[in-house]
This record gives structure tokens, C-alpha cells and sequence, in this order.
């Protein structure tokens, strides 16, 4: 009787599992079912559109987008490659968080078989190369660009302009401030401390000389506690004052709506930040600039940080790998670089794709022209502790008076070079 | 086979209900078989993959070797988990004795009032426990709102009322921020330890408390020798769990001073150091590293749970 029960129970067992197991990527009649797997589930619309196009012009291959949870993506990913469920083509993380799908070797070298590719920017293919080998494993789709966002109508209510020099910068700062306005709209609360490093950057990268510092840094020349680089820490206890009060109890969302409602002047972020803020505030007037370098800089002329976002890459365990090549091929065209820009409204890796944002248009424009690595994210998240981990930690001490410019610097060095050996 | 109907026959004696229905083995496996099997699955088999993954080198989400304690020696060497580690464990030991005396302290009070006046019990009851009903995280978004230094109505509040010195930034000083989590923790589960006592003490007859009244103990005598040494199995349970949880606190952190423990690691605890090293900062050692601190957490808190329940059967039994 029991023994009759058990057969039973595992027989349904045995069925539902067939049903739920993963069926790849079917064929129904010659066509072919890819899987796109993405982080940005709320990009879904936007991706049905851009893809649609794509099988216009290629009837055989049928695209679906599947997002994930951003947080959880990593894992899912992960676990993806690594089983016979994965995705055909996958939206990658860029710089470090591309290295563990590069080691485990899920992925499929691009170069040579996505010719598009020698026409991007060397900046931003740097973060969909494997750390050690070199190889290309993702077509990059967007980058993000560090600046200062300011209000069009404060600036001119307290006849402000742009500054061409960081003095006119302080000293607009200082006028905002006796008008009641909080100068500068940075936050480092706890939600916040990923945005230190980049409002450091926004500031310092001039003084610690950009991408001539990296250089040193990379080849062991410098460390961080060169004098440059600490400089350009004291940059932000220079500029605590015209921040909001208490900015260490200040959060993400607080600055965001300083910003939106005209209660800020100055908005030191990325290009990632103009969508929220405009979506807070439609009829904000927002205009940008790059930061005036300081005195003393190494560089004399303003730069725009950035960095690349992501890229699409292809599963080495995929059963449909040229379909899903001619995808990543496609992804590499002006074609959908034009359609990545204008339905998501963001910065795109393929060359000669000009935002229609005249804002972004902006940007991307000072990307070109004085284009800087972000160096703490594009090199040094390559191990544990990583570069930015250390820094926010230390940077919020600081503002708190817990800590010193050159001590920040000194536990930043001390942090990277138990993993970081320069020459690599 | 003689000893077993020896010792069938010992119990059956000790119970004094004659002979036991014995179920056969496989009707108690048919009983037995789905717990255990649930059991295997979701508690033992992850506890026991965390301490195999933590003997090993880890590439990204590829094993790359044996480490023997490489990753153990890792948290206690590379700058900064070996003074971040320290610094968590000492937050969660504060954490843990704040609660005991904030939280345990009024749980304890509570019960006993409302145990001495019974007016309103019910309500006042569910009143204290509902807090109990929201996750922790949204407990924490709620008061960091409410804490919030701009927009926030606590310190509004305290500028309204001319007390702006007070309107302080709670949750962005390094000297309030940790007081202040363990206060809003205890807020939230302050009807944990009430209904244990309230238990505990409904179980203790009144005679005794009468008796000693008669003898002429005065009222705080009578709590202090009687009523609170009856108490030590519910002090015992509390404590073991409060410890249990404090050690294990993180989504109440997390929601209030984000992953880092903010401001500038002030209220840093182990759950978060724990999930910084195993999500936040990546890098191809994560996973080796992260299942290290797990089971070193695991067995620190097992440990001393055990213990601590020892201990305190040990004083029940001296009671008795």
C-alpha cells in the first residue's frame, strides 16, 4: 500500500519536474528563441521596442527580454552561466563585477567576431575586458559622465553664471549661502557613501591629475598618498561649509529633492541623476558644467570623469551562440545605439550616437573632449577591500572631523595594495 | 532484545501508564520523514555548504583550491575587516546589553504592571506587540524618516517647541546613531519579553506572594525574593533569544544606517560587515571570505547560547 504511494508521489514528482525543467532556447520551425537577461526591470517596454527592430531585419531570430531584480541579478547571473537554464545573451556588469563571469570562463571572447568594436572608445571597452587575459566579453551599451548640475533660474535670480574658474565657483557658493540657499546638494548619510567617491571625483579629479595620475598608479610610479591626491581630499573639507548642514545624516533622496525644489543651487552628479531629478520636477531648468580646475591642479583644463556602465555579452554554454552573436553584433550599430538613446535617455557606448537630449548632448560632448577614468571604480574593484569601499568609509569620517585628508589617503593605499600590484 | 523489554519496562514504570502504543517505524517515518527532509534541505545543507566553501580559495563563483583557514586568517589580517570585525563584535555586544537593559527592563515592567493592574490588559497587549507585526526594515525607513535632520518632524518638532539644541542629527552622529538603533529596536520589540513574563508571571501562585506578605517582606522584598527568582526560566529564554537576535541584527541596521553602518562605521554590526563582503564590494574572494564570517557567527552564537542555557538550567534547577 505505502510502497504503491510512493511510487505514486514520486511519479508526479517526476512529471512536474519535466514540466519546470528548462527548455533552452526552442525551435519552433527554423526559428530561433534567444533569452536576453538584464538587470533593468524597469526597462521593459523600452527593450520590447529597441528589439522589435532587430527582428525586423532578422525574421529568424526571436528575442526575449528578461529582467531581474538589480540587486539579486549577480547571483541569478552567476548561477545562470552556470547551469544549462542561462541566457543566450546577457546584460554584464563592467570593470570588477565582470571578473568573476570571466574567471569561471561562461563567457565568449568577442574579439575578432564583433568587428564593430575597434570603433569604441578604449575608455569604456576597458570595463568589458577580463582583468588578465585582455579579451573583449561584452558589447558596452552606456556610460555615465560626472558633472555639476545647477539650477538655471537660482543662478540667474542671484546673477550667477557657469564658472570658467573654481574661485568664481566658491564664491558663487558663498553668495548662494548668504541667500539662504544651500550651495551644493551632496549627500553622506548612510544610503550615500557610494556617492562620495564620485563627488570627490567631481571635484578632485583635475588636482590629482586625472588620467596622467592613473597612469603612475598603474605602473607603480604613485601611490595614493601622493600630495596630489591628498589635496585633492582636503578639496572636500574645503567645500564641507557650503554643503547641506549635517550632510553626514543627509540622504540620497534629501539632495535629489534640495535639488528638484530649488532649495539647491548645485548638484555635483552623474548623468544618471537628470532623469529622477526632472521626473521630481518637470519644469526644472537644469543646466550643467565641469568643474573648474582648482589651484595647484596638474591639469589645467576641466575634465568630465566617467566611466562605463555595463555591456552584452554572450554565454559560452548557449546552444544558439551565432544568433546570439548577431545579436551583440547588432548592439554594436548606430542603429541600436540611436534606439538605446532616444527610448532610455541615457548615454550610449556606440560611437557616433548623439543623444537628442541637448543636456545629455552636452555631456557627452565634454565626454569626448575631456573624457577621464573614474579610477577608483574602473580599477580598483578588482579585489577585496576595494578602492571605494575603503574611501566613502574614510571621506565620511573626515566630514565628521573623525579623520584627516592625508590619513584618508594613507588607509585608501593601505586598503588596495594588499591585492592591488602595480604593473599587472 | 532482553534489554530493550527491560528498559520498555522501565519507562512504562516511570510513566505509570502501563504498556505504550509504540508506532511502528514506518508509520513514524511517514510522520518524521517531511520535517526531517524540509530540516536537511533549507538548514543543515546551507550550514553545512558555508563551511565547506570557507576552507577554499574562491575565483568569482569558481573554486580555485583548498585554503585550509586561509579565508579565516583573511577576516583577522587584510586592512580593513581585522579592525572592522572587531569593531562590529563590539557594536553587537553593546547592542546586546542596551537591549537587555532598555528593552528587557521595560518588557519586565510592563508585564508586571499590567499583571498588578489588570484594567485595559488586553488592549494595552496587543498595543505593545503590534510593532512586532512589521519587518524590521520597514521599522527603520519609518524612524530614519521620522529622525530625518530636513525633513524630518521629530527635530521640527524640537525647533517648535524652542528646544533646537535638541535638534540634533540623530542618525548622523557618530555618538547618537547606535543609542538611537537600539532604542527604535527595543521600541519595536518590547512586547516580546512582556508576554513572556506576562506568562510567567500569570504561573506564579499568589500564595507565595501572600505568604511572604504575611512574613512581612515589603512589596520590593517580596519581588526581589520571590517573584524575580521564580522568574529566572522566562529571564533565562529572553535572554538567550535577545542575544540570538542582537548577534544575528542587521535588516533594522540596514535600513537605518545603510550597509556601511553610518556614520562612519558608528553602528556597524557583524550582519553587516557580512553582507558588504559577500554582495556590496565583490571582488573574486567574496564568497570564501563571507562563508567564513558565517560560520564564525554561527558557532559564536551557537556557543554561547549553549551555554547560556546551561547556565541558567542550572540555576532552575537550584530553585527547585
Amino acid at each position: 500500500m505505502i510502497k504503491r504511494w510512493i511510487a505514486g508521489a514520486i511519479g508526479v514528482l517526476a512529471v512536474a519536474l519535466a514540466a519546470c525543467a528548462p527548455g533552452g532556447g526552442e525551435a519552433d520551425g527554423d526559428k530561433v528563441t534567444l533569452s536576453l537577461w538584464s538587470w533593468r526591470v524597469e526597462d521593459v517596454k523600452a527593450y520590447e521596442k529597441i528589439l522589435a527592430t532587430f527582428e525586423k531585419s532578422h525574421p529568424k531570430i526571436h528575442v526575449e527580454f528578461k529582467p531581474f531584480q538589480a540587486t539579486e541579478y549577480n547571483t541569478i547571473l552567476a548561477t545562470g552561466l552556470s547551469g544549462s537554464a542561462g541566457p543566450d545573451v546577457a546584460q554584464l556588469r563592467a570593470y570588477g563585477g565582470l571578473q568573476p563571469l570571466v574567471e569561471a570562463g561562461r563567457l565568449v571572447p568577442l574579439d575578432g567576431r564583433v568587428e564593430a568594436l575597434s570603433g569604441f572608445d578604449a575608455k569604456l571597452l576597458e570595463g568589458a575586458k577580463g582583468h588578465k587575459d585582455g579579451k573583449i566579453y561584452g558589447v558596452p551599451f552606456a556610460y555615465q559622465t560626472l558633472q555639476v548640475l545647477y539650477n538655471k533660474k537660482l543662478f540667474g535670480d542671484n546673477g550667477i553664471r557657469p564658472p570658467a574658474t573654481w574661485d568664481d565657483m566658491i564664491a558663487a557658493a558663498g553668495r548662494l549661502k548668504a541667500a539662504g540657499i544651500t550651495p551644493f546638494a551632496v549627500a553622506a548619510g548612510p544610503d550615500a557613501t557610494w556617492t562620495l567617491p564620485i563627488v570627490h571625483e567631481i571635484f578632485g579629479n583635475a588636482r590629482y591629475g586625472s588620467a596622467r595620475f592613473r597612469d603612475a598608479l598603474l605602473s607603480g610610479a604613485k601611490k595614493f598618498t601622493d600630495p596630489d591626491f591628498t589635496a585633492s581630499i582636503t578639496l572636500l573639507k574645503d567645500l564641507e561649509p557650503y554643503f547641506p548642514k549635517n550632510v553626514v545624516a543627509v540622504k540620497i533622496p534629501d539632495v535629489q529633492a534640495l535639488f528638484a525644489t530649488g532649495k539647491a543651487a548645485m548638484y555635483p552628479t552623474g548623468s544618471f541623476d537628470l532623469a529622477p531629478v526632472l521626473a521630481a520636477n518637470p519644469s526644472l531648468e537644469v543646466g550643467a558644467f565641469q568643474v573648474p580646475p582648482p589651484p595647484g591642479s596638474p591639469v589645467t583644463t576641466p575634465v568630465t570623469p566617467g566611466w562605463a556602465d555595463g555591456s552584452f555579452g554572450v554565454n559560452a554554454g548557449s546552444a544558439h551562440q551565432a544568433e546570439a552573436l548577431e545579436l551583440v553584433r547588432w548592439m554594436a550599430t548606430p542603429e541600436f545605439g540611436q534606439l538605446y538613446a532616444s527610448e532610455l535617455k541615457q548615454l550610449s557606448a556606440v560611437p557616433g550616437v548623439t543623444p537628442s537630449d541637448p543636456l545629455l548632448a552636452e555631456m557627452a560632448k565634454n565626454y569626448a573632449a575631456n573624457g577621464a577614468p573614474y579610477t577608483l571604480l574602473v580599477d580598483f574593484r578588482y579585489g577585496q577591500p576595494n578602492g571605494d569601499a575603503v574611501f566613502r568609509d574614510e571621506v565620511q569620517k573626515m566630514l565628521i572631523g573623525q579623520t584627516e585628508p592625508k590619513a584618508v589617503a594613507e588607509s585608501l593605499q593601505k586598503g588596495v595594495e594588499q591585492w592591488f600590484k602595480p604593473g599587472d | 532484545m532482553v534489554q530493550t523489554g527491560r528498559l520498555s519496562a522501565r519507562r512504562a514504570a516511570r510513566t505509570g501508564a502501563g504498556r505504550r502504543y509504540v508506532p511502528r517505524w514506518r508509520v513514524l517515518a511517514v510522520f518524521l520523514l517531511p520535517a526531517l527532509l524540509l530540516y536537511s534541505v533549507f538548514i543543515v545543507y546551507p550550514l553545512v555548504t558555508a563551511l565547506d566553501y570557507s576552507f577554499f580559495e574562491w575565483r568569482g563563483i569558481r573554486q580555485a583550491g583548498f585554503a585550509g583557514l586561509g579565508n579565516y586568517r583573511d577576516l583577522f589580517g587584510v586592512y580593513p575587516y581585522d579592525q572592522q570585525l572587531w569593531r562590529a563584535f563590539g557594536h553587537n555586544a553593546l547592542f546586546f546589553a542596551g537591549t537587555m537593559l532598555i528593552q528587557n527592563t521595560f518588557g519586565l515592567l510592563f508585564a508586571l504592571l499590567l499583571h498588578r493592574y489588570g484594567r485595559g490588559k488586553r488592549f494595552l497587549q496587543a498595543a505593545f506587540t503590534t510593532p512586532y507585526l512589521v519587518d524590521p526594515l520597514v521599522v527603520g525607513y519609518l524612524w530614519s524618516l521620522l529622525l530625518n535632520p530636513t525633513f524630518g518632524p521629530v527635530n521640527s518638532l524640537l525647533d517648535a517647541a524652542g528646544l533646537d539644541s535638541w535638534a540634533l542629527p540623530w542618525l548622523g552622529d557618530t555618538r547618537t546613531a547606535l543609542p538611537i538603533v537600539i532604542v527604535v529596536n527595543a521600541w519595536q520589540w518590547v512586547g516580546f519579553p512582556m508576554l513572556l513574563f506576562s506568562a510567567a508571571l500569570a504561573g506564579i501562585p499568589a500564595e507565595y506572594h501572600e505568604a511572604a506578605r504575611v512574613d512581612g517582606a515589603s512589596a520590593r522584598q517580596a519581588f526581589r525574593r520571590v517573584t524575580l527568582p521564580l522568574l529566572t526560566p522566562a529571564i533565562g529564554v529572553v535572554s538567550v533569544l535577545t542575544f540570538i537576535g542582537n548577534f544575528n541584527a542587521f535588516g533594522l541596521v540596514y535600513a537605518m544606517a545603510g550597509s556601511t553602518g553610518s556614520p562612519a562605521g558608528s553602528t556597524d554590526v557583524l550582519g553587516l560587515l557580512f553582507y558588504r563582503v559577500a554582495f556590496v564590494e565583490g571582488g573574486t574572494e567574496a564568497i570564501g571570505r563571507s562563508s567564513a564570517l558565517a560560520v564564525l557567527m554561527f558557532v559564536f552564537i551557537f556557543g554561547v547560547s549553549l551555554l547560556a542555557g546551561s547556565y541558567f538550567r542550572r540555576r532552575e534547577r537550584r530553585l527547585l
